[in-house]
């Protein structure tokens, strides 16, 4: 997987590319804790480089979540592709984290 | 027999070995027969000298003694008792001479019988006096009186056989004496002395020329004095038998000794008819000359002795170098051989066979060594493997196990209400190789209200398979407690909503479960139904074309607290079927990585389950899944297929409402 990172204002905007599946959402995992232990709390997660994301994937974006939920921050996921916006769609993570279209959305959010 | 090391080593050394023997045998024959035959050439010349020496020490002195006289009677008349006188001094100073006689050349004028020779002669009762001549005996044509006055020197005539001496063997050394000088000198007569030469043939005859070599003399003619054959001394010359055996190389040997030379040929022996080598030389006093014969065979059998022990003892060191490298390579081979012994019973499995013990610390011992360490080695790797296949044979027997129990709390019994008509369901789970987290259930609610469900959870294996339990029994147990409650109308939205509260409480995992949940009242078929992320089921009306049911995508359940689930209803006629499913079945793959899909889902489904198909609900999952299995063709199955059809039939009847 691949990852960059930049900060945004308050927001750190981590962009993610790859496959997040059993194998690789350990990699996802390790990278959010060093933004994590580096103080941040408030994440932008990009996904337009993410090519497909398993229910292993989808249990590390919910780790994220509620690891930055019990720290008093939170996060924040945009410009999902179409396959992965299905995914979150049926599983209903749509209803459960801000999904936005576009980064841009994602930052203005308070 | 195969062709092994020992095999090589010996025909190879041995060939070698061979080689070299033969070569020095033969190089060493060769050199040692010339340098002998040179050595007999040496040799026999010397004997030959030797011989020659031996015959004129004897014969040499000989012609002094009529010299002597012959030099007192030139130019001097002597009176005949003077001559006389002379003539016995001369037969007591000399052994050797038999005779000796005084014939004079008749003056000119005077009658050639009246002249006599006088004549000393020894017999065993002393000398004795004849006078030779007369008509009986005309001396002077004979070869002893004629020779010498031709020739004016002293001669030695033939040999002969004395027949007034008893036969034997004699010769005449005639010496010629002279009156006047200068012009005027001629021959006045002659001086002769009889030597016998019986010792001379002994002497030849005795002569010891290796076994079968012998030794003869020939005249100034050619003519044999002795022989070894008998009968042919005096009867034949070399060049006669040279002619009658017609060996020309004889005779060119014959003329060279007349001519009084030395030589040291080869030669084929007319008489023993070997081959060999002639060595003859002159015997200067007569003017005769002497040969010795030495049989070619018998002068190289010293060679071919020597020859021969080289050839044994060649042959004794062969065999001991046959013996040694064939104990080398068995030194060598055995070890190995026992080696590759071990060596199968290693692979046979019997790791703790004995190494052969060597004593030599040579390059096979090493090999032994390396052989022990690699059989430690072995044991060690084998013992850890079979640890490791122990453990892990235990975990998968427990995850069997495991498996075993998660299938057993799924309820298998079809149909499950024999007495209940109004529906007709079936269900099946089929499990990837690992445990997974599938689940299905439905149970009778009151009892009118039937209740059904699919539930996939996030991930695979021992956690899934956990969490799968727990969910499953979870909402059992608060389907159970909602239909008391509710009087047998439990509200699926809220039991999802109950289930999703629980199991999102101390879910440090994050797992997560989706779940379908129905509940179906059999009097009318109207159906109540909820979805926490799950693949919405095929609705299948008589009539119509399948369809997926709407989605309000619910979140998953147990991932965050505080969800929502909407209840939803629709109306089953009868006839009309629902088959419920799980992502393992439309996310089936084939080797070319194609998903089965909905598409394909549905249009199965249709043909499966559609009102003029004739299939009941488990002719329905069984074509569903034999279609699943056809699709993936041979490629692996990762996720559990799961799926529950249920057929509404109608409202029974008999039962009362």
């Amino acid at each position: 997987m691949q990852f960059s990172g930049e900060k945004d204002g308050s927001f750190l905007v981590l962009a993610v590319g790859g496959r997040m599946d059993a194998m690789t959402s350990k990699e996802f995992e390790d990278e959010c804790s060093r933004w994590l232990a580096a103080g941040e709390k408030r994440l932008v997660i990009d996904l337009s480089g993410l090519e497909y994301i398993s229910s292993a994937g989808l249990r590390s974006i919910l780790l994220l979540a509620k690891k930055l939920k019990a720290q008093g921050g939170d996060v924040a996921f945009c410009a999902l592709s179409e396959m992965v916006t299905e995914i979150f769609t049926v599983s209903g993570f749509v209803k459960m984290l801000p999904v936005f279209a576009t980064r841009t959305e994602a930052l203005a959010r308070p | 027999m195969r062709k092994g090391i020992a095999f090589r080593l010996s025909i190879l050394v041995l060939s070698a070995a061979g080689l070299i023997f033969a070569l020095m045998s033969g190089v060493g024959y060769y050199l040692a027969r010339e340098m002998l035959l040179k050595n007999a050439e040496d040799n026999a010349r010397l004997q030959a000298q030797a011989l020659v020496q031996t015959i004129e020490s004897r014969l040499a002195p000989i012609p002094r003694v009529p010299q002597s006289l012959a030099y007192e009677l030139a130019d001097v008349r002597l009176a005949e008792a003077g001559v006389l006188r002379r003539q016995r001094q001369a037969l007591a100073d000399n052994d050797e001479i038999f005779g000796t006689a005084v014939a004079y050349e008749p003056e000119a004028g005077a009658h050639s019988e009246d002249e006599p020779a006088v004549y000393t002669f020894r017999t065993p009762m002393g000398p004795k006096v004849s006078h030779l001549g007369g008509s009986r005996y005309r001396y002077r044509n004979m070869d002893w009186y004629q020779l010498p006055t031709e020739l004016k020197q002293t001669i030695w005539t033939e040999p002969y056989f004395d027949e007034g001496g008893g036969d034997i063997l004699m010769t005449t050394c005639s010496v010629p004496f002279f009156h006047g000088a200068g012009a005027e000198r001629r021959v006045a007569g002659v001086v002769t002395a009889d030597v016998s030469l019986e010792w001379l043939k002994r002497l030849v005859a005795s002569v010891n020329v290796l076994d079968t070599g012998y030794a003869y003399l020939i005249t100034r003619t050619g003519t044999y004095v002795t022989h070894p054959a008998p009968g042919v001394a005096f009867n034949e010359t070399i060049f006669s038998r040279a002619e009658e055996f017609g060996d020309t190389r004889l005779r060119s040997i014959g003329q060279d000794m007349i001519r009084g030379g030395t030589g040291f040929v080869p030669l084929t022996s007319l008489h023993s008819r070997k081959p060999g080598f002639l060595v003859y030389a002159p015997l200067p006093t007569t003017g005769w000359s002497l040969a010795v014969f030495y049989p070619k065979d018998e002068l190289l059998a010293d060679v071919g002795r020597q020859a021969l022990a080289a050839a044994v003892l060649s042959g004794g060191g062969f065999l001991l170098l046959a013996l040694v490298v064939a104990g080398i390579a068995r030194s060598i081979t055995r070890p190995l051989r026992r080696l590759a012994g071990v060596a199968h019973a290693v692979a046979q499995g019997d790791l703790d066979a004995p190494l052969p013990v060597l004593r030599a610390k040579d390059e096979v011992s090493d090999l032994s060594e390396a052989f022990g360490h690699m059989q430690h080695a072995l044991k060690e790797h084998i013992r850890d493997l079979t640890t490791a296949t122990a453990s892990r044979e235990r975990m998968e027997s427990e995850l069997r196990i495991a498996r075993d129990i998660q299938m057993g709390i799924l309820p298998k019994l079809f149909p499950p209400f024999p007495d209940r008509s109004e529906i007709d369901l079936y269900a099946s789970l089929e499990p990837a190789r690992e445990v997974g987290g599938d689940f299905y259930d439905f149970f009778l609610c009151g009892k009118d209200c039937f209740c059904f469900l699919v539930g996939d959870v996030s991930g695979k294996g021992v956690p899934a398979a956990f969490y799968m339990a727990v969910a499953k029994t979870l909402i059992k147990a608060l389907a159970d407690s909602a239909c008391q409650q509710s009087g047998g109308a439990p509200d699926p939205g809220d039991i999802l909503a109950r289930a999703n509260e629980d199991l999102a409480q101390d879910n440090d995992s994050c797992m997560f479960v989706t779940i379908f949940l129905a509940t179906l009242d059999m009097r009318d078929g109207q159906v109540r139904y909820a979805s926490a992320g799950h693949n919405p089921p095929v609705l299948m009306r008589k009539g119509e074309a399948p369809l997926l049911l709407p989605s309000r995508q619910d979140p998953v359940a147990g991932a965050m607290p505080g969800m929502t689930f909407e209840t939803d209803t629709l109306r089953l006629a009868p006839g009309d079927a629902l088959l419920l499913y799980t992502d393992g079945v439309t996310e089936a793959m084939n080797p070319a990585e194609q998903f089965f899909g909905d598409a394909r889902l549905l249009k199965l489904a249709g043909e499966l389950a559609g009102p003029s198909s004739g299939l009941d609900a488990k002719g329905v999952c069984m074509g569903l899944g034999a279609a699943v299995h056809d699709f993936a063709n041979g490629a692996e199955q990762s996720d559990d297929i799961t799926m529950l059809a249920l057929r509404y039939v109608g409202a029974d009847k008999n039962q009362g409402s």
